[in-house]
């Protein structure tokens, strides 16, 4: 029920929100803040509640494929994670762009709704062509409100937006034809059970238009065109929603559909960490030259999706909690960026970097906000983007030292593009005498200071983000090998592990002997021996179980080494 | 009393931080600040409470020190890392004289900065600042000191830029951030060549040490060393971008920036020594790594003499005692790259307190003269303000090692440690002692341009000249008497060795395997004090006769250094900028405008194709009733050909 409310409410709420006054801000905006406030809750119920599905509704029929396309939702904890990001960012939103002297707050929030409907259907969908049709239904929204409330040259950027990431997605829609006419319904399993039986190259021409679709949606270099005047372009509190929520549908899309069920080689793996990677570089080299500060954010943004691509494809075993906290972390952190930037260009009326400054001065409450988001932007420790981004670095580091090198000079970078950022924002003396339009308002303020706290929960507790992770976890693999009893779905669940082979071995118990005996040797008491190996040991024992049973071995093996510890124990 | 909780320690400092700095924004709209007089009492009082908690922790620690896990951090598959913290001999050093010291310059601050708009938020940056420091020495596993690693970088950054109205400031505050991040990198990476080597068990201190000494006692030492070797090169990256040493240094001469209290805290007491800490806390592993090792201790040097050099060419204050700081901290890099990791972190002790003092001093001379920091404008100032002046003549005999003063004893005990470890012992000394004296002399200049001889500045600003306040002199006067006292802890030539004795179980058995592997023919102590002695003594004297009776040049504008001085002082500024800015510029210059124009054009292109194409099929979309049924005749045509040629698509 939850999930249906989730996908099927924003919607209604966009109809029902036509019936409020269009000239009068103060209704419609009460009405929208009660509707944002009301999904925010659903869907951290939904994190809460785990994993969960309805039941398979037949919807229709496409002509010449075998089964039928589902009205199917399902969540594990990636996909709830990005429906809350979806509905917190819309909240935010609706709040932000009350102050800003929206002339029609009704038809944005209208268009702001429909757009988290299409989003959550997106993250929420099980069905192939059901994902698709939310793929593709976001774009709507999104561009209407570019072109209706963006900035000079919004009609432009609307065209250039729809445009690029519909055609990116064009061939994608027909290879996912192709495929349902031999697959058995455009449910995941029998997707890839379906192109199991295709010709290699025709294996890879269905990749690459998947790939395409995606890379265009995150954006990855060089298909990053549309990105860089759509965010600067649209009004900010949509540009905080489209990177930090609907650009993750690509990142999202690589995670759920391109891995479960392609069989991937190493060559297209390690070509789309390096995709990322490249991406991460370039959007942080052009961040450095950046001159408008939303543009500046657009690159800032590409960059940290460059990196969890690359995460992504660096398939090591912690590869999904890592991107999933770096998603999180990043949408949030990017996405109140946006709108404090916002309430910048608000204030100043500009957005031009070396006409703004000084606005410590002015605003404190407000620099005080940019600065401490700027600053944990840049993965600072004890904010999840350090989470995110150090655990990213370790699965990058399995893949080659140089990878992760890479990442590290883009950190570098980081630091170097964000501190002139918010030293020509809010440091220095004013250029010249600014607008003066409505300053931060205390909802405003405080709804973006909640996400900061956020952040900073999310660093010291990552568990709560970390724990909701349900999508490939032993009951997923169990299901998936139960109810495919076929080669493909353990090839798939394989494909994920990648270089499953490089387990760390846990320590053997004559190891552990030599280890308390040396310990002994050094003076440590008895009790604090026994601590110390169950720790050494605890974390080998959990890291090799959780390993074994994601490759979906028999996990029969693994509690030896806690047998072991209890001899030890019972010796001493 | 010692079943207090460690936690309390980082407590104290984060609570404050909390309330100032919710203080500073509520009060940042109003025209008044918020009453100075609380706000100093709540920064003042509660790193004080932390230090109490120190102290009796301290007083009452078990040999083997006491560690306390608070709860899992990061658990994910491979990964692993909880928040514990552990107190132990050298984590008992750092903070006490950390929350200490700390106190102190706090203390000074409220005069330093009084009737500044951001009072308030100053001490809350300064908490921060207290709350990291601490987080990274009592943390007990690397992860968690990274935290304070970063974090301390961070308040960096934020108080160099404190007067963020200037410009300038912000540019220093952005650069140390930036380049400390380059070290930082290098600490990340080497976290995880650790992982690789050990599991993210081995993140932690103790799990470490048992896994150096569990390979040590197997014989399995070449099998990991090509890896510890690169992980030790990381770490030492990081150290040299947060303890300013050469390649990584620019931002510390830059840092100066910041409030002089900020110096005197973060720039010379406390933060920079946090590499040195971290080598002596990873001693067990650099035991092991003897190339290095060697790379540590070519690098101290090098550090030591170049920045020693550089201190003699500057005529800001505090750039002299910046350079002075370097300089320092080469010599305890010296130290911990031949092992001698008690010595290092000894020094660092009373480093603490002499440079703190020189610091404080410094501050309160800027403060009499009402911002001027150009030593040429100075002069004869130990008249106008006697306390002051004692108070840095002490920390000045400090620095240079004149006999019974703290840094002698730790300064002589390094030089000792070096001439003893192996071949290139005796070179390391030769050029340790003639960096002494170069210390001797630049100090030398210092005292002598401020307090000596006659003022140089302008008449009007002559009759402003006044003594600090009581609140500012108190600590530096407690600070004097540690640069005096500091150094009996450890004072081997009348026996006292009990600094060595509370570091021993932490450090001890390191330095015992380090030193199996080179012994020395055993010289008299005597024999090196002596040479250092000489060393203080003849540098003091070089100061005097080259300084003593000249003329100052006469001021003019900028205080930097020009000509050959310029070029010894930016030397590292130039190898950045030529060898890691102007590179980075030009590949952004080279995306922006050449690729992304590529890029822009394909796609421009590929617009305009399909808008002229489009436009073409307008032509035939006219009132052509006929051609356009024939179209559609066509069409299907086509279409139902195709169909039965492929024999049904669908």
């Amino acid at each position: 029920m939850l999930l249906h409310i989730l996908v099927l409410a924003p919607f209604i709420a966009a109809i029902l929100m036509v019936a409020t006054s269009k000239e009068d801000p103060k209704s419609s905006s009460r009405l929208a803040f009660i509707f944002g406030l009301a999904f925010v809750a659903l869907s951290v119920m939904l994190i809460a509640a785990g994993n969960k599905a309805t039941d398979p509704i037949e919807w229709f029929r496409i002509p010449g494929t075998k089964g039928p396309v589902y009205y199917y939702l399902y969540s594990h904890g990636l996909g709830a994670w990005m429906v809350f990001l979806s509905t917190a960012l819309s909240l935010v939103a609706l709040v932000s762009a009350r102050v800003t002297s929206c002339k029609n707050y009704r038809n944005f929030a209208i268009g702001i709704f429909a757009l988290m409907g299409a989003m959550n259907g997106t993250f929420l969908a099980a069905d192939a062509v059901l994902f698709f049709f939310f793929f593709e239904a976001m774009v709507i929204p999104a561009a209407i409100l570019i072109a209706g409330f963006g900035g000079e040259k919004r009609r432009e950027a609307a065209m250039t937006f729809a445009i690029y990431t519909l055609v990116g997605s064009a061939p994608m829609m027909i290879s996912l034809l192709y495929l349902l006419t031999i697959a058995d319904n455009s449910l995941l399993l029998s997707l890839a059970m379906a192109l199991q039986q295709l010709p290699a190259g025709t294996q890879a021409a269905i990749l690459a238009s998947f790939l395409l679709a995606f890379v265009v949606k995150t954006p990855i270099f060089p298909f990053h065109g549309w990105q860089a005047i759509t965010y600067s372009e649209a009004p900010a509190p949509l540009s905080a929603i489209l990177t930090g929520a609907m650009s993750k549908a690509g990142v999202f899309g690589f995670i759920a559909w391109i891995l479960p069920i392609f069989p991937l080689n190493m060559g297209i793996v390690s070509t789309m960490m390096w995709l990322g990677l490249a991406t991460a570089v370039y959007g942080a080299l052009m961040a450095l030259r950046a001159t408008d500060g939303k543009k500046l954010l657009a690159f800032s943004s590409m960059s940290h999706l460059g990196i969890a691509v690359a995460g992504v494809f660096s398939l090591s075993e912690a590869m999904l909690p890592a991107v999933l906290v770096l998603l999180v972390a990043h949408g949030l952190c990017a996405g109140a960026q946006f709108f404090l930037m916002g309430i910048a260009e608000r204030m100043a009326g500009t957005r031009e970097l070396d006409k703004l400054g000084g606005l410590a001065g002015n605003s404190p409450v407000f620099s005080t906000l940019f600065g401490a988001l700027g600053v944990m932007s840049l993965a600072v420790p004890g904010t999840a983007g350090f989470v995110g981004e150090f655990t990213v670095l370790l699965s990058l580091w399995d893949m080659g030292p140089l990878a992760a090198l890479v990442m590290g000079f883009t950190m570098i970078l980081s630091a170097a593009y964000m501190l002139r950022f918010i030293q020509k924002v809010i440091f220095g003396k004013a250029s010249g005498s600014y607008d003066n339009g409505p300053r931060t308002s205390g909802l405003e303020g405080a709804s973006i200071g909640v996400m900061a706290v956020l952040l900073l929960v999310f660093g010291f507790h990552p568990a709560f983000v970390t724990d909701s992770l349900h999508l490939f976890d032993e009951e997923a693999v169990e299901q998936m090998t139960d109810a495919g009893k076929d080669a493909s779905a353990e090839e798939a669940a394989e494909a994920d592990e990648g270089d499953s082979e490089e387990l760390p071995q846990a320590m053997t118990p004559e190891e552990i002997a030599q280890l308390d005996s040396s310990l002994k040797a050094n003076g440590f008491s008895d009790e604090e021996r026994k601590s110390l190996i169950t720790q050494v040991v605890g974390a080998e024992a959990a890291l090799a179980l959780e390993s074994r049973v994601q490759a979906g071995l028999d996990s029969a093996a693994a509690p030896t080494n806690e047998e072991a510890l209890n001899k030890e124990a019972s010796n001493d | 009393m010692t079943n207090l909780p460690l936690w309390l320690i980082p407590l104290f400092p984060l609570v404050a931080t909390i309330l100032l700095g919710t203080i500073a924004v509520v009060s940042s709209g109003g025209k008044k600040g918020a009453a100075e007089g609380i706000v100093g009492a709540l920064a003042v009082l509660f790193p004080a409470m932390s230090f109490a908690v120190v102290a009796i922790l301290a007083y009452g620690m078990p040999e083997a020190g006491i560690r306390e896990t608070l709860c899992n951090w990061i658990d994910i598959p491979l990964f692993k890392a909880d928040i514990g913290f552990m107190f132990d001999g050298l984590s008992r050093i750092m903070l006490l004289f950390v929350t200490g010291i700390g106190t102190l310059i706090t203390m000074y601050s409220i005069g330093y900065m009084h009737g500044d708009r951001g009072f308030a938020r100053f001490f809350a940056y300064i908490n921060l600042f207290l709350f990291s420091m601490i987080v990274l020495v009592l943390s007990d596993n690397l992860l968690l000191t990274f935290l304070g690693w970063e974090g301390v970088g961070l308040c960096s950054y934020l108080l160099i830029g404190f007067w963020n109205k200037d410009v300038n400031n912000c540019k220093a505050a952005n650069k140390a951030f930036i380049v400390n991040r380059v070290g930082d990198i290098g600490f990340l990476l080497g976290m995880l060549c650790l992982v690789t080597v050990g599991g993210s068990g081995i993140l932690n201190y103790d799990a470490l040490t048992s896994f150096i000494q569990m390979i040590m006692t197997a014989g399995h030492v070449e099998i990991v060393l090509p890896v510890l070797s690169l992980t030790g090169l990381l770490f030492f990256i990081g150290c040299t971008g947060k303890s300013a040493q050469i390649p990584l240094l620019t931002w510390l001469p830059d840092a100066m920036a910041g409030p002089t209290p900020v110096s005197a805290l973060i720039h010379a007491a406390t933060m920079v020594t946090s590499g040195v800490y971290l080598l002596a806390r990873l001693g067990s592993m650099f035991a092991i790594l003897p190339v290095v090792l060697d790379i540590i201790t070519v690098i101290g040097m090098l550090t030591a003499f170049w920045a020693a050099m550089a201190g003699l060419f500057q005529n800001d204050i505090k750039k002299v005692l910046a350079y002075s700081t370097i300089s320092q901290l080469g010599y305890m890099f010296m130290a911990a790259g031949v092992c001698a990791f008690d010595a290092s972190i000894f020094h660092v002790f009373t480093h603490a307190f002499f440079k703190a003092a020189l610091f404080l001093g410094a501050g309160a001379v800027i403060h009499a003269l009402a911002g001027e920091q150009d030593m040429r404008k100075m002069g004869g100032l130990v008249k106008k303000t006697p306390v002051t002046a004692c108070v840095m003549i002490f920390a000045f005999f400090a620095i240079i090692g004149f006999p019974g003063f703290a840094g002698f004893w730790s300064k002589d005990l390094i030089l000792e440690r070096l001439f003893m470890s192996g071949p290139m012992g005796p070179a390391f000394y030769v050029i340790g002692l003639f960096t002494a004296v170069i210390t001797a002399v630049y100090m030398g200049r210092l005292i002598i341009l401020t307090f000596f001889g006659e003022y140089r500045g302008s008449k009007e600003s002559e009759e402003h000249i006044h003594e600090a306040p009581a609140c500012m002199l108190l600590p530096m006067v407690i600070l004097a008497f540690g640069a005096i006292f500091a150094g009996y802890l450890w004072a081997d030539s009348i026996g006292i060795t009990f600094f060595r004795d509370s570091l021993a179980p932490v450090v001890g058995s390191a330095q015992a395997y380090a030193a199996t592997m080179h012994s020395a023919a055993h010289v008299n102590p005597m024999i090196f004090a002596g040479l250092g002695t000489l060393a203080a003594l003849l540098g003091m004297f070089i100061a005097y006769k080259v300084y003593g009776n000249a003329r100052v040049p006469a001021a003019k504008g900028s205080s930097a250094p020009e000509g050959r001085k310029a070029t010894w002082t930016f030397f590292f500024d130039y190898v950045h900028k030529y060898c890691g800015i102007i590179p980075v510029q030009v590949l952004a210059w080279i995306c922006d405008v050449v690729v992304d124009k590529i890029l822009q054009a394909t796609q421009w292109t590929l617009g305009a194709i399909a808008t002229i194409l489009g436009d073409g099929a307008t032509v035939i979309q006219v009132r052509k009733v006929r051609l356009q049924v024939a179209f559609s005749v066509a069409g299907v045509a086509a279409l139902v050909l195709v169909v039965l040629l492929t024999g049904g698509l669908i």
